[in-house]
């Protein structure tokens, strides 16, 4: 600059002076304002007062005098008019020289980028940072998943096991059925539980070579607990292990039962029992019943007139009482005749539209005549399918027939 | 009236031009404008018996092309040191402000201002805080835009400057 003619360098501070609206002050050692000049007007500072110290009436220069950094600029600084003015602090001898030149185009340019710029970042960043919990997430998914498919094994492994421990048990509940009789009289039976393991079961033995018993009961609920209780008492009919009771005598076994049996000894289960005996030589029927559905004798030729009548007896749900008094009732079996003892799975059947199944409409099923080559009980099976439109029932079906030729 | 200038430093983004609104003007807005250069401030308080006019400097922030400029710390009686607790980074950056201040101007008295807190998805741990603590730094919480422990900060710094 100190080559260029005088000329030339006015020419210049007049081009800078036009563009940058200069404008400067002159501050003492003493810190006071002593000389103004310049387009302070333009910055909001034709108040300035000379004489007064410079911090009281320009806030940036607190604490900066005296100079310790010479030149000095302060960039970018926002004056009182709302311009922007970069500040240049200058020593000279025992004064400082402050001037400020408009940098508002410059600064609203480089606001503009850098906003841009900061957002970018700041989105990055944000971004990066949902990446980063997105992936921790996921991780956390994988983790779960692979807790999940390992309990899914495991209960997968537990299931088998108890399938199999239910097949097993199942296999035990039908193990003390007895098989079906050709002689002197045709019994046959049907028993399909609702579950994998139901809480029916039945049986029948000679007593004596003149008195056979038979017998059906339904424990509340199904599964393994009513599995377990129907096949304790089916065993004790079965053994007849009830100490000085005639099991000839209906009435007798099942008061026995009854004390044998209370609900609050027995996990608070409690079961309907029908039981029967049979006087082969009179053909006479002696039966009591515990709540149980009264059976169902049909008289004549299958295919032929017939007559259906019920064998009622009265006498409340074994194991709920303590003492009950049961009482026999007696039945004179004909030939050729046909007696279905059965539970209420049997007949208690809830069809798809909500509508039930009614006795008679079950009594008329048995009164139909037999097909050839077609299993009667299974017939009454598919009936009760088709009526509730599914093939599994909402409970036990288990039924007896005993025919009389 | 006694007057002392104070600065607010810390990376880009954390708030210190809204906490300087908050503070000067009682104000806040969500929208982000950057600071370019310096932005100075005055606000008179009594600090107990004291009224002493707080020249505050809000000075643009430290970003990975430009470092806050030491030197417009000269003069100054104390700083603002200011962290966005959702964004872990501008710890580190703050570290490195008050590493660069104390060497080169020595050490002023200073706040650190966990400052953002009314958002819940915080990016520093309670560990990361203790640490500061632990190294003796004068840590508060604030949030420009509830205004909680703003003015506590500025006041606190202005008792540290006088005392």
């Amino acid at each position: 600059m100190q080559e260029l003619p005088a000329k030339v360098s006015e020419s210049l501070l007049e081009l800078v002076d036009a563009q940058r609206f200069l404008a400067h002050m002159v501050v003492d050692d003493e810190h006071n304002l002593v000389q103004l000049g310049g387009q302070l007007a333009h910055y909001g500072l034709a108040e300035l007062a000379v004489g007064m110290p410079v911090a009281d009436q320009l806030p940036f220069m607190e604490g900066m005098l005296p100079l310790f950094e010479t030149p000095f600029l302060i960039r970018s600084l926002e004056m009182p008019s709302g311009r922007i003015a970069d500040v240049h602090l200058f020593a000279d001898d025992s004064v400082v020289w402050v001037v400020l030149m408009d940098m508002t185009a410059e600064h609203n340019e480089t606001q503009l980028v850098q906003q841009k710029a900061y957002d970018m970042t700041l989105l990055s960043e944000r971004e990066a940072k949902l990446i980063l919990q997105l992936e921790a997430a996921n991780a956390e998914l994988v983790r779960a998943h692979t807790a999940l498919a390992e309990s899914r094994e495991a209960l997968l492994v537990t299931h088998k096991r108890l399938q199999q421990e239910l097949l097993e048990a199942e296999r035990y509940v039908r193990s003390v059925l007895p098989a079906p009789l050709t002689e002197p009289f045709v019994l046959d039976w049907l028993f399909v539980p609702t579950t994998e393991i139901g809480g029916d079961s039945f049986g029948y033995h000679w007593i004596d070579a003149e008195h056979f018993a038979f017998y059906l009961l339904d424990v509340c609920g199904h599964g393994i607990g009513a599995a377990l209780l129907s096949v304790a008492a089916n065993q004790t009919l079965r053994s007849q292990a009830l100490r000085e009771i005639d099991f000839r005598n209906p009435e007798a076994v099942l008061n026995a039962m009854n004390l044998v049996y209370q609900m609050e000894l027995h996990n608070e289960q409690y079961f309907t029992i029908w039981y029967g005996v049979y006087h082969l030589p009179s053909g006479n029927l002696r039966y009591a019943s515990a709540g149980h559905p009264a059976p169902v004798l049909i008289s004549g030729m299958p295919g032929g007139p017939s007559e259906a009548r019920l064998l009622p007896a009265k006498g409340p749900i074994l194991g709920m009482l303590p003492r009950t008094n049961y009482i026999a009732q007696s039945a004179v079996i004909g030939a050729p005749s046909r007696l279905y003892v059965f539970s209420d799975g049997a007949f208690e059947i809830e069809r798809p539209d909500g509508s039930m199944l009614t006795f008679d409409e079950f009594q008329a099923a048995l009164c139909r005549p037999p097909v050839d080559g077609e299993s009667e009980l299974q017939r009454l099976l598919d009936f009760a399918r088709d009526t509730r439109g599914d093939r599994v029932l909402e409970d036990d079906f288990s039924i007896m027939k005993l025919e009389f030729r | 009236m006694m007057q002392k200038k104070i600065c607010l430093l810390g990376a880009f983004g954390v708030g210190k031009t809204s906490l300087t609104r908050r503070f000067v003007d009682s104000i806040f807005s969500d929208a982000y404008l950057t600071t370019v250069g310096v932005k100075i401030d005055k606000k008179q308080l009594d600090v107990g018996p004291v009224a002493v006019s707080l020249v505050i400097w809000d000075i643009a922030g430290e970003d990975e092309v430009s470092a806050v400029r030491t030197s417009y710390l000269r003069g100054a009686a104390g700083y603002l040191l200011v962290i966005d607790v959702t964004r872990g980074q501008t710890l580190e950056v703050a570290r490195s402000i008050q590493a660069r201040v104390a060497s080169e101007i020595g050490n002023i008295p200073f706040l650190c201002l966990l400052n953002k807190t009314d958002v819940p998805d915080w990016d520093i741990g309670a560990a990361r805080i203790d640490a500061l603590r632990e190294e003796g730094w004068n840590v508060l919480r604030t949030s420009a835009k509830t205004g909680e422990g703003v003015e506590q900060a500025f006041v606190e710094l202005a008792q540290r400057v006088l005392a």
